[in-house]
């Protein structure tokens, strides 16, 4: 395996890692927009108390995962930077959006402003999936072409408006309001609020299901849409997705049995193998047809020094992670092998 | 509007606004960590409300300095796609590193703001340690980036071809112990000005209690030690600018001939059609006896530079005569401060013009930094890498430049106000009684009520 792939590995870990843990933040943000009736205050307390003490945390992930993109591949960096201007700036809009909206209603807003702010926290959070996964899917999709000769063009949606970037959008957005329920179900029931867990366990496996099909829906038209992934996943990845399957049910199933802190465990797996299997069938490319990951890497002495730093990194940082979501989340609350009611 | 000049311009903007969010998010922290540790060493609730109201505010505020530091990181690809293959190949590594920095300051900032009811007190104050020196880091990585763009070194760039990419010799780049030094200095100079000026101007409208006092006297403490060793610095920078951006110190003074005996010029407007100055007050051999120490010393002028590759000596010399005054004003006012402190045997100086000098110098100290950077930013213009790669080629390509730069100008209006409006909202809020039990962290019940109004445990 070259450096680049190392590299490259780590990048996809940042990437899991954000949707993992970020992801659940913007699905809670889309929890807050349908939270309606007598229990909404009570819902958007729980969301408020979920978010507050990792959001920030869970963020940087996202600006690591950039910076990591462009000292490691900066070529095609700079051409995904051009060609899906408008998605990325319309995202970055919505990151924005989210995190202000999030502090200005969690900390002193209210009446009238704090509603408005509370909106805004909501419509960005349903937002900003939708175009990040929106511009993988481009990305993925095969249509951007880079000729050594002609410098590349911002796409007015040719490329990145296609029934099969919509619906991958659509899937990260239910992805995410699935891992935020599947949170919550579990926050709720720690502070053995058992209506609210109930709520959001029927959510999980409601959004869920509704994942899984649109999945089976992107994955159905990526022959027309994405071929070389689709390819590429017909002769390497047909294991993992497999596994992203079982895992799937695997998560349903415990939900349905209310096994929650073991379904908060295989959701995350969830994640992994998803978007595992998507890099393990876009191999060996980065921009499909035009740059491999080999062809897209930085200079060996670049990428040796990145591989040092993120190592000393990692090591400080993941037991910090760990600190802060043991001394917030983990430390009170259910066992893990424990029923909730 | 080109797209040039909206690119420029919503970059300028951008990072204008979060370098405010930076220098609070360097100095706060370590505030925080020194009022809690006065707290614990006297056992006096009055350092650890201070510390607790900080520590509330700085929510806010670091909450806007990661949303806004995010936009600076998207731009510098979505703006300008040429700059960043270029940088991103040489040192983009550094930018990974500020990203771990950023995360030790983020993951325990969350420690310490949600962990006041479950950590015993000394353990909490640890947890402090992590965040400013996590920022500490955040200012050297990214401002060594910054030193690469006006210094770079550990490349060869031919033909529009980067070889011999050698990252560490870039990162040990000639600008960065000056300008890193510089800028993490400048961070507790305002910081420490800012937190200042809001006890002044509390105590100007009558607040003259303990806890104003306390407020006020450890903000100005930090400033007034770091902003000596800033000036010291800063004449560092500018002597090593003449030899590394001639053009930098030339456009910073207004030099339009290369000669000997230069004088210094203080204000005024360089013009370039007569090469002369408007308005200012001439020290003559000043900038010579200053770069070289002699008056025959020979400082390069602009005219050895080619029109094209001109900075404009304008914004430059009024951005560098401008935090050159403000930083002596404020070393002024923190002189006559403590010598009236100590005269009155440790009582508080609580004179209205030296009050509002204070207050004043809050502004003026977050000004240094905008003007620092004006300086360093403009004058290394029309490069965006110096001498490799021009802003003009380094910009995108992309449409509807303008219309991003005005969305963006409108966003940064609503963040601003609507984060002043919090702010000042907390700041009215009632102070908590101030006994040991009620304010401390740690699991005792009597501390419940702050906890809740700190959105702290369940
Ligand atoms: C509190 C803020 C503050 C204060 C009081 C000063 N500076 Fe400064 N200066 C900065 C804040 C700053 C800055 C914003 O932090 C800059 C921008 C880039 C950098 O590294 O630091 C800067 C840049 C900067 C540069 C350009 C460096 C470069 O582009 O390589 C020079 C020559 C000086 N400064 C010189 C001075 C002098 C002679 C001062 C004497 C009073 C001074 N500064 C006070
Ligand atoms: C001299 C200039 C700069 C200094 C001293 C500085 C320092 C800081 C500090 C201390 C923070 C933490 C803020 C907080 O938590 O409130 C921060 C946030 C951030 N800065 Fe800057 N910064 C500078 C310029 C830049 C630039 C040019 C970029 C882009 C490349 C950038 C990117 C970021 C990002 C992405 C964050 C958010 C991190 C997070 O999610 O917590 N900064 N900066
Ligand atoms: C946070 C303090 C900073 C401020 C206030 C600041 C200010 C500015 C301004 C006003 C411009 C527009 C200049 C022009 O085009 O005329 C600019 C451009 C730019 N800055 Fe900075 N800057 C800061 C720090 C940094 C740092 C640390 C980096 C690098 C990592 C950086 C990278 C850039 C780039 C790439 C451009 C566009 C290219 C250019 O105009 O040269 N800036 N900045």
């Amino acid at each position: 395996m070259s450096l680049a792939y190392v590299i490259l590995s780590i990048i996809w870990f940042a990437l899991i890692a954000y949707a993992a843990f970020g992801g659940a933040d913007y699905g809670a943000g889309l929890w807050d927009l349908v939270a309606k009736g007598d229990t909404a205050k009570k819902q958007r307390e729980l969301i408020d108390s979920a978010l507050g003490p990792v959001w920030e945390t869970n963020h940087v992930w996202l600006v690591f995962l950039v910076v990591g993109l462009f000292s490691a591949f900066p070529v095609p960096f700079s051409i995904i930077c051009i060609v899906l201007f408008i998605p990325l700036v319309i995202a970055l809009i919505g990151v924005v959006l989210r995190g202000s909206g999030f502090v200005f209603r969690t900390h002193g807003l209210r009446g009238r402003n704090a509603l408005i702010w509370t909106q805004v926290f909501s419509a960005s959070s349903v937002l900003t999936p939708f175009f990040l996964g929106l511009s993988a899917a481009a990305v993925a999709s095969g249509r951007i072409r880079v000729n050594p000769g002609t410098p590349a063009q911002t796409d007015l949606g040719s490329i990145w408006l296609t029934p099969f970037t919509v619906m991958i959008g659509c899937m990260a957005v239910a992805l995410c309001a699935t891992l935020a329920s599947v949170y919550l179900t579990v926050e709720a029931s720690n502070s053995k609020d058992r209506d609210l867990a109930e709520l959001y366990r029927r959510r999980s496996l409601i959004t869920g299901a509704v994942t899984a099909v649109l999945g089976a829906i992107g994955l159905g038209i990526s022959p027309i849409y994405a071929p070389l992934l689709w390819q590429g996943m017909l002769s390497r990845a047909i294991p993992l997705v497999i596994a992203t399957m079982l895992i799937g049910l695997g998560t349903a199933a415990t939900l349905y049995w209310r096994y929650y802190r073991i379904a908060r465990l295989l959701i995350v797996g969830e994640v992994a193998f998803l978007l595992g299997s998507w890099g393990v069938s876009q191999i060996p490319y980065l921009i499909p047809p035009d740059i491999t990951v080999d062809q897209g890497a930085g200079s060996p002495s670049t990428l040796f020094l990145l591989l040092i730093g993120v190592i000393i990194g990692m090591v400080i940082i993941i037991p910090s992670i760990y600190l802060l979501l043991y001394l917030v989340k983990l430390r009170s609350g259910m066992g893990f092998f424990q029923r909730g009611e | 509007m080109s797209g040039l000049l909206a690119a420029r311009s919503q970059m300028g903007t951008s990072l204008v606004f979060h370098i405010i969010f930076s220098v609070l998010g360097v100095g706060i922290p370590l505030l925080l960590c020194l009022a809690e540790g006065m707290a614990l060493v006297r056992k006096d609730p009055v350092w650890m409300t201070l510390a607790r109201r900080w520590a509330k505010a700085a929510v806010i505020i670091f909450a806007i300095g990661a949303v806004s530091g995010t936009i600076v990181e998207f731009e510098l690809g979505l703006l300008w796609p040429t700059y960043i293959k270029f940088i991103g190949a040489v040192i983009g590594p550094l930018f990974a590193f500020e990203g771990f920095a950023f995360f030790l300051e983020a993951i325990f900032f969350g420690i310490y703001m949600f962990t006041w009811d479950i950590l015993p007190p000394f353990w909490h104050w640890v947890t402090s340690f992590p965040i400013w020196i996590g920022g500490l880091a955040s200012t050297w990585f990214i401002v060594t980036t910054n030193s690469w763009m006006n210094t770079p070194t550990g490349f060869v760039f031919k033909n529009g071809q980067l070889t011999g990419i050698d990252s560490l010799q870039a990162i040990a780049n000639p600008s960065t112990p000056y300008e890193t030094v510089h800028m993490a200095l400048a961070c507790y100079v305002a910081c420490g000005f800012g937190v200042a000026a809001i006890y002044a101007i509390a105590m100007l409208r009558g607040k003259r209690d303990d806890y104003h006092r306390k407020g006020l006297m450890l903000a100005l403490a930090m400033a007034t030690i770091a902003t000596p060793l800033q000036i010291v610095s800063g004449d560092f920078n500018a002597r090593y600018l003449a030899t590394a951006q001639p053009s930098k110190l030339a456009a910073m003074e207004g030099v339009f001939k290369t000669s000997s005996h230069v004088p210094l010029h203080i204000g005024g407007i360089p013009d370039e059609k007569t090469g002369t100055f408007i308005l200012a007050i001439p020290i003559p051999d000043g900038l010579s006896l200053l770069a070289t120490y002699s008056p025959d010393g020979v400082i390069r002028g602009l005219d050895s530079y080619p029109p094209q590759d001109r900075p404009d000596p304008v914004p430059v010399h009024l951005a560098f005569d401008g935090m050159v005054g403000s930083g002596f004003f404020t070393l002024f006012v923190a002189l006559v401060f403590w010598f009236l402190y100590f005269k009155r045997k440790r009582i508080i100086p609580e004179h209205k013009l030296l009050l509002m000098g204070v207050a004043l110098s809050g502004l003026l100290g977050f000004l240094a930094v905008e003007l620092g950077w004006i300086v360093t930013e403009e004058g290394r213009q029309p490069w965006a890498i110096y001498g490799q790669l021009r802003t003009s080629e380094a910009v995108t390509t992309a449409p509807f430049l303008g219309a991003s730069f005005l969305l963006f100008v409108l966003i940064y209006l609503i963040l601003a106000i609507t984060m002043t409006v919090l702010l000042l909202r907390q700041a009215r809020t009632p102070l908590p009684e101030m006994t040991w039990e009620k304010v401390s962290s740690g699991t005792q019940p009597h501390n419940t009520a702050i906890n809740q109004t700190m959105k702290v445990g369940s």
